[in-house]
């Protein structure tokens, strides 16, 4: 947030696997033995991840992992900054469900962040009291989406959620847009879709197709705030045209970390940084956070946004609690209050 | 157990760590922690002044793991279990099969494994205490097979029938009473023994 009020520099070292499964570990082991370093930031995908894992483990090194991701993990070796299902997925349904109904259609990649993201969903729709219409994978990369769309117009849900990445995400949400527009019932008024990982750096490219739809996070360009106001200043000079967004402050506010433990460890070991920051919180653009000792992961806030056709997010419920982490779900009840409330009034259309 | 749609909660266990002081229970302590368990650590036995019902889960070492340890006889665990695996060696293996482990942990312990080790012991061990009830009902039947051989052949005498309507009476008899057919038969040929045949014919 404040370049220079540290008295070292950190050095970066940047390797791009391209989203290869497979140059992950290599990658880090090099940057590890060959570049000492000592703290890695990255990794998108939790197929990335489980890659790193054991590469850190083994050289301790400290990964940072800057993403949402479906929890049911807590490495020593990992520093999580950013949310697992309580603080994403949860809170998500939490706000649609008694807005739009508990009917749910749930899409996904085929990979374990869409299967499980799904799976949970399923279980606390399942317990309270909502219905699963339908729930449908595709390849990485597939866009071939016409069956999904078929569905969704065949099985008309309350809302979608939706766990698709990349391409396979815009070519749904291009074709559901197609849809709401030959049938008002597809509308994002009427049938939105929810997406846990959907940000403005993605959403500027989908204009009209993104907009009235919903995203959970921990930030939003848009979010109002003395720290994210002076975040903003800092990196129109700092880094500018940057597209802001949820995974671009969640790895800024992770190097943010590391700075801040090694000033206050006087080390950059591996143990010494992560106990620096249990306890302690950090200011970052997120807020201040600290690091939870039993889990490795942050306490973070779950903003709800909707998209607008600029490329934002309007927030319509701001979060002014940091949530806990749980990222094996055994302190968060599952059985949510899903039930429709009748007394809320109507959301405004997005144009 | 349960379904796959149903996320696990193992928030208030009880879990006992039959192990030497080590880095590898101390990695285990962290996490049961984690996922909401209260975790114990003994040995080399289970605790005299224990029951096995005061636990949910125990892990058992089976690199110095012996068969003295426990208070039942060797692969009849009254809860699920689950092997702590540092040498490889089949000898080592086998004994934590005869054990009855529901599921293994790879020594080192490091971050993760338990909850899926959780996970696929409290499922095998509904299933192999399942398992052990109808095999025990099976043996019961089995056992009882001659009586019930006998009672059929007293009912086609006393009532001049064939064989399947004498199995018909007793299948009749054992649902209006509520209990099994091999309980009917073995109150007839406990009749017939105490009265003989006339009067054994007298009644129900």
């Amino acid at each position: 947030m404040h370049p220079g009020v540290f008295p070292f520099r950190l050095e970066a070292h940047h390797f791009d696997p391209a989203g290869e499964a497979d140059r992950y570990a290599p990658f880090c082991r090099q940057l590890i033995r060959e570049h000492g370093v000592r703290h890695v930031v990255g990794c998108t995908t939790s197929w990335s991840r489980k890659e790193v894992i054991p590469v850190v483990e083994k050289l301790d090194a400290l990964l940072w992992y800057p993403c949402v991701y479906e929890g049911f993990e807590v490495s020593e070796n990992l520093i999580y900054v950013a949310a697992c299902a309580n603080q994403h997925l949860v809170p998500l349904l939490d706000y649609i469900a008694p807005r739009f109904g508990s009917r749910a259609m749930l899409v996904g990649s085929n990979y374990i962040w869409g299967w499980e993201t799904n799976r949970i969903a399923r279980d606390i729709l399942h317990r309270s009291g909502g219905e699963i219409l339908g729930e449908r994978f595709v390849s990485m990369g597939d866009t071939d989406i016409a069956h999904l769309i078929d569905e969704v117009r065949e099985k008309k849900p309350d809302f979608i959620l939706n766990n698709l990445i990349g391409p396979s995400s815009y070519a749904f949400l291009r074709a559901l847009q197609a849809l709401a527009e030959a049938d008002d019932r597809f509308h994002p008024d009427r049938c939105p879709v929810i997406s846990c990982n959907l940000y403005e750096g993605e959403i500027a490219g989908l204009g009209h197709a993104a907009a009235g739809h919903f995203t959970v996070s921990c930030y939003f360009r848009t979010i109002q705030s003395p720290e994210n106001d002076s975040f903003l200043k800092t990196l129109a000079a700092l880094d500018p045209g940057a597209v802001v967004d949820a995974f671009y402050v969640q790895a800024f506010s992770a190097v943010v970390m590391i700075a801040e433990a090694i000033a206050r460890s006087g080390s950059d070991d591996a143990d010494l940084v992560r106990a620096a920051l249990c306890g302690q919180a950090v200011d970052t653009p997120l807020g201040a956070i600290s690091v939870d000792r039993w889990t490795n992961h942050v306490e973070l806030p779950a903003h709800i946004g909707r998209a607008g056709a600029d490329g934002s997010f309007e927030i319509v419920k701001r979060s002014y609690e940091a949530i806990a982490p749980d990222p094996f779900l055994t302190s968060t009840p599952l059985v949510r209050p899903l039930g429709r409330d009748e007394g809320r009034p109507e959301l405004k259309v997005v144009k | 157990m349960s379904s796959v749609h149903n996320t696990p909660n193992f928030d208030g266990w009880r879990a006992l760590i039959l192990h030497r002081p080590h880095q590898n229970v101390d990695a285990l302590f962290a996490q049961c922690a984690r996922i909401g368990i209260a975790a114990e650590q003994a040995w080399p036995d289970f605790p005299r002044d224990r029951s096995a019902e005061e636990f949910n889960v125990l892990l058992i070492d089976a690199d110095m793991g012996h068969d003295e340890q426990f208070p039942w006889r060797q692969g009849e665990a009254p809860l699920p279990m689950i092997a702590l695996i540092g040498s490889e060696a089949p000898g080592r293996i086998a004994w934590t099969i005869a054990q009855g482990a529901d599921a293994q942990l790879l020594k080192p312990i490091g971050s993760a494994g338990l909850y899926s080790a959780l996970m696929v012991a409290s499922h095998s061990f509904v299933r192999r205490r399942a398992l052990d009830r109808d095999v025990a009902a099976l043996k019961d039947r089995l056992a009882r097979r001659q009586e019930l051989a006998e009672a059929t052949a007293l009912l086609m005498l006393r009532k001049n029938c064939g064989a399947s309507e004498a199995y018909q009476h007793l299948r009749l008899t054992a649902m209006s009473r509520s209990c099994s057919i091999e309980d009917v038969a073995a109150a007839i040929v406990q009749e017939f023994e105490n009265h003989g045949l006339k009067n054994a014919d007298h009644g129900r």
